[in-house]
């Protein structure tokens, strides 16, 4: 990411806030400690010199539009997970194209906070530069297309008992916080199964059976329309590898429908999972 | 009484003989306190864990009571309450003082939780005083100290290549006997003449500071600030800050219902959760981000304080650490302390 780039996103969002494209502009501001940063939605020029734009930016922001439908159009930084993000709600009819504006920015991925490692979920990106945006600000960068199914490859070679341990050893460590589904862009539900506290599909005994259910039936749910931002995983408080599911998925859609790339890349489908035809392969039938 | 580092797991092995004993440690990656194994050396430099020690007196869940019909006729088990001894060794200092807090909630004020009351009586806390901060300490300035832990009935003071062990309480007292028989060889008493270790504010000190000076006094004019707004725009409602809070208790009443059999439990809930309010009419006073968001710190910094006195924050920074949208709690203790000190200059300009 270039040095001038948090310069350049201010001035775009003080014109677009000021000629009244958007009604707000949604991107980072400094958190309390170096290199920490949290989302801010910024709704007046004279703010927008809180905003920064640079390696440190770890958060998924695109989800955050949805709290701002019905405000008028909603201008927001977009990476090329935001961009992804995006395309994933307008096909999921949370939102219209028009409704948001993207100030597209090539990224060269993301740094841990704490320790200046390049982030897990940038290491695995697939899309750098936006799929779509309204405008660009600097150059697009290259696109090294990492190959992101290491850990998958890992978990299929394993017997079904080891493989079991390491699910159950891994939700065991589930809070159930929900941090996972209240970040991912996917996870758009006005209302999730897991509050349905009257018809009780979930358990609130924090059980093993109770986070292996809800992990699982998170990841099946969002199964053809995990965009593969890896922010559920990053938001994940205990460390959960929760893309190996997700990844799994993208890949099994890959070989049995594809070519597919993790929640479709525009609003044109298809979403595997969830189209029908009669001519389909259905080979596990 | 002096223990030397390479000699801890043996004494740890030693009580374990006798009781449960739980350390910091490690499971799938998440630091937590787990019962310690022989010969399993305990994570003691980790400072504050990811997962607080709340659980083993306040568990995630715990049963009630059990029922069952039979030919028409309904019965009722009571769990039991009862708890074995156990010991907590390498608290910090913010979590014993968690535990205070939490026996404020579960203990005072006319109602005793049995439960809570059960382990609370069986357990024997042992403190591990902090010789280092980590950047999301703020504890002294909620009015704990890195090395001093009054709620423990054991403090443990890091001396290099070991720990001098000083009892508080009788409970503390006895526990350093049964040490002292149960592993002679990996304690010693402290050199002749050496003064007890009180703890010292100066020494240790965290560079996270808050100014807590009016900040509960001013939270109920904030009440309808629009401060809250701001944050919830930020906030996405998980649980995570409640769930890794030591001092959090609010819970739910849930219910394992099968045919004929079922059980009652309560299971921890969390003020950030839409569900937590949510009415059987259908009505949910909070249904929105805000409310929720301020209910949290009118709890911690508010309406905890004019019933306790205290603040129901101790400064662990665990909620600052692990929040995914970067939400922190001493930069909302901050901005009350603005908008209380705009409010009273408006108040001067007014008057
Ligand atoms: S974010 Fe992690 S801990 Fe929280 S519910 Fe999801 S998987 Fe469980
Ligand atoms: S403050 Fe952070 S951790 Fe707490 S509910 Fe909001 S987003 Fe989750
Ligand atoms: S509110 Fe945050 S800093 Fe305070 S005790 Fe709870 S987790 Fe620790």
């Amino acid at each position: 990411m270039t040095a001038n780039l948090t310069q350049q996103i201010r001035d775009r969002a003080r014109d677009l806030l000021q000629s009244g494209t958007v009604s707000c502009f949604i991107a980072w501001e400094p958190a309390r400690f170096e290199h920490w940063r949290t989302p801010v939605t910024i709704e007046s020029p004279d703010e927008v010199d809180r905003i920064v734009v640079d390696e440190w930016c770890d958060q998924l922001i695109a989800k955050y539009a949805l709290q701002r439908r019905g405000d008028g159009r909603i201008g927001m930084v977009a990476r090329g997970c935001e961009s992804r993000a995006v395309e994933r709600l307008v096909a999921d009819r949370q939102v219209s194209r028009q409704d948001v504006y993207l100030v597209g920015v090539g990224c060269t991925g993301m740094l841990d906070r704490d320790g200046g490692a390049p982030l897990k979920k940038c290491e695995e990106c697939q899309r750098r530069n936006p799929v779509t945006y309204d405008e660009m600000v600097g150059e697009t960068v290259e696109e090294p297309r990492p190959y992101r199914f290491g850990e998958v490859d890992r978990i299929e070679s394993m017997e079904p008992e080891q493989r079991r341990a390491f699910f159950d050893r891994m939700f065991s460590q589930c809070a159930m916080c929900f941090a996972c589904r209240n970040v991912c862009p996917a996870c758009n539900c006005r209302s999730c199964f897991a509050d349905a506290e009257r018809v009780g599909w979930l358990e609130k005994d924090f059980g093993l059976d109770a986070s292996r259910y809800w992990g699982l039936m998170r990841a099946f749910h969002t199964g053809d329309r995990c965009i593969e931002c890896g922010e559920c995983e990053r938001a994940c408080p205990m460390g959960l590898p929760l893309m190996t599911l997700m990844h799994k998925q993208v890949r099994d859609i890959d070989r049995l429908f594809g070519p597919y790339e993790g929640g479709g890349l525009s609003d044109a489908g298809p979403d595997p999972l969830r189209s029908y035809r009669t001519d389909d392969v259905e080979e596990f039938m | 009484m002096i223990i030397d580092k390479r000699d801890i797991c043996a004494l740890l092995d030693a009580i374990g003989r006798d009781e449960q004993v739980y350390v910091p440690g490690s499971v799938a990656g998440v630091t937590q306190f787990v019962e310690h194994e022989p010969g399993v050396e305990p994570l003691l430099d980790v400072r504050t864990t990811k997962v607080p020690p709340k659980e083993l007196l306040f568990p995630k869940a715990e049963r009630l009571y059990r029922w069952k019909t039979h030919e028409g006729h309904l019965s009722i088990e009571q769990a039991d309450v009862a708890s074995r001894p156990f010991t907590v060794f390498g608290m910090r200092p913010c979590d014993v003082a968690s535990v205070e807090r939490l026996d404020q909630v579960f203990l005072t004020k006319g109602y005793v939780d049995e439960f809570y009351q059960a382990r609370r009586q069986a357990a024997t806390l042992v403190a591990l005083a902090c010789e280092r901060t980590d950047p999301t300490c703020f504890c002294d300035s909620m009015g704990g100290s890195p090395t001093r832990a009054p709620g423990a009935d054991v403090v443990l003071r890091d001396r290099g290549d070991s720990y001098r062990a000083q009892a508080q309480t009788e409970r503390g007292q006895r526990a350093l006997d049964a040490w002292r028989a149960a592993a002679p060889d990996a304690v010693r008493d402290d050199e002749p003449g050496e003064a007890p270790d009180a703890g010292d504010d100066a020494r240790v000190t965290c560079s996270l500071t808050v100014d807590m000076d009016g900040v509960a006094q001013a939270m109920p004019g904030l009440y309808e600030s629009p401060m809250w707004d701001d944050i919830a725009d930020t906030c996405v409602t998980c649980g995570t800050c409640t769930f890794v809070c030591p001092t959090c208790y609010c819970f739910d009443i849930s219910q394992d219902t099968r045919a004929a059999e079922g059980s009652r439990y309560r299971c921890w809930d969390s003020c950030m959760f839409v569900t937590y309010t949510q009415m059987a009419g259908g009505h949910n006073p909070r249904a929105d981000k805000a409310p929720r968001v301020r209910q949290r710190f009118m709890h911690k910094l508010s309406y905890f304080f004019d019933r306790y006195g205290e603040n129901l924050c101790v400064g662990c920074g665990r909620c600052i650490a692990d929040c995914p949208a970067g939400v922190d709690i001493t930069r909302v203790i901050d901005r009350v302390g603005a908008e209380a000190a705009a409010m009273r200059g408006e108040v001067a300009v007014d008057g």
